[in-house]
């Protein structure tokens, strides 16, 4: 077979349909979105015992009618995060590269973990403006609109937000769906967010929440990849 | 991402017919394929190519050295191990091309259901 055996005209709804399977495959096999979910998922199930033992800052307690409200800064679960992440996704770009490689292709995740490191870098700047400047109205608290914002960059708001561009990247329904259903669990809804929590183990209910989601949602795809290589 | 294969046909009625603007290294079935995956994948293995077209190595061989000379891709030998790869990336020229030629299709197609409708 020469390289010009094959006819140089053809059909043109044919050569279309035949590239756009071969991308599609090739998007197939670079998939890898059970990696993220699961290194996602343990760095935030590592946070539970930070948010229950790490240090934290109280200050500026006062007295209301119907009991006392504090500032409450978890200064070493900032500091976790901030680490964790950025090293979660440094964890998640070797993955992809390394399966992708072996599979005898180029992955493209790039945009991904640029995004998710520009989230921790922008929830890092949020939480150092919000200890600074102090801008929020206290003790009365933010508008839930701003709550919701606040959350949204946090760091689980940011895995969700970062899993919509990798669901953007792979061009995956199930994962966009997925990304969509994790954000609704974790963010406070933008008209009746409440400030804050009464209880010291709030916060660590609410990471294993995000960390079980994240967890079953690793599965799920590890899963749904194994039954599709077995077809 | 979007790609070459994304988004509808252009509608270039009044323009030259598609077909005079065909490339003839490029409108051939197996290295319009050849440039898909590369461009998919950022950077492609020998042996996926060869695997997902269904080729003979001379064969594949063959149709790189085609596209290598007319600039629209570039080849990179290396070794993993003991055993060596080839890997193959696609060059600004061949991104260009590929979108040309898909956008071609498109209008070819679109004259195809243009007259049928008429």
């Amino acid at each position: 077979m020469t390289p010009d055996a094959v006819p140089a005209g053809g059909d043109p709804r044919r050569l279309l349909a035949e590239a756009r399977e071969l991308a599609r495959r090739v998007r197939l096999a670079q998939r890898v979105t059970w990696l993220p979910l699961l290194v996602l998922a343990l760095v935030t199930f590592g946070a539970v015992p930070v948010y229950s033992f790490g240090h934290r800052v109280v200050s500026d307690c006062r007295a209301l009618s119907d009991g006392e409200v504090c500032k409450v800064w978890f200064q070493a679960v900032s500091f976790y995060w901030w680490a964790a992440l950025v090293l979660a996704y440094v964890v998640i770009a070797g993955g992809y590269l390394r399966v992708a490689r072996a599979r005898g292709l180029g992955a493209r995740m790039l945009p991904y973990v640029l995004t998710g490191v520009a989230l921790v870098v922008v929830s890092a700047a949020v939480t150092a403006a919000l200890r600074l400047l102090d801008p929020l109205p206290y003790p009365g608290g933010p508008s839930a609109f701003v709550v919701f914002l606040l959350h949204l960059l946090d760091p689980t708001g940011a895995i969700g937000l970062a899993l919509l561009v990798l669901a953007w990247l792979e061009r995956r329904v199930a994962l966009l769906l997925f990304a969509l259903g994790y954000l609704a669990v974790v963010l406070p809804p933008p008209i009746a967010a409440g400030w804050g929590t009464s209880s010291w183990w709030g916060p660590s209910t609410q990471m294993e929440i995000s960390g079980g989601l994240l967890l079953l949602g690793s599965a799920g795809f590890a899963l749904a990849q194994r039954l599709r290589r077995t077809r | 991402m979007s790609g070459p294969l994304d988004g509808p046909a252009p509608d270039e009625t009044e323009s030259p017919h598609p077909v005079t603007g065909l490339d003839d290294v490029v409108h051939q079935r197996v290295r319009l394929g050849i440039l898909t995956i590369a461009h998919e994948a950022r950077r492609v293995e020998f042996g996926y190519l060869r695997t997902q077209l269904g080729l003979t190595a001379g064969n594949l061989s063959q149709h790189l050295s085609v596209l290598e000379t007319a600039g629209l891709i570039e080849v990179e030998k290396g070794y993993a191990g003991k055993r060596g790869r080839t890997w193959i990336t696609l060059t600004a020229a061949g991104n260009a091309a590929l979108a040309e030629e898909i956008a071609r299709l498109k209008q070819l197609i679109a004259r195809v259901e243009t007259t049928n409708a008429q």
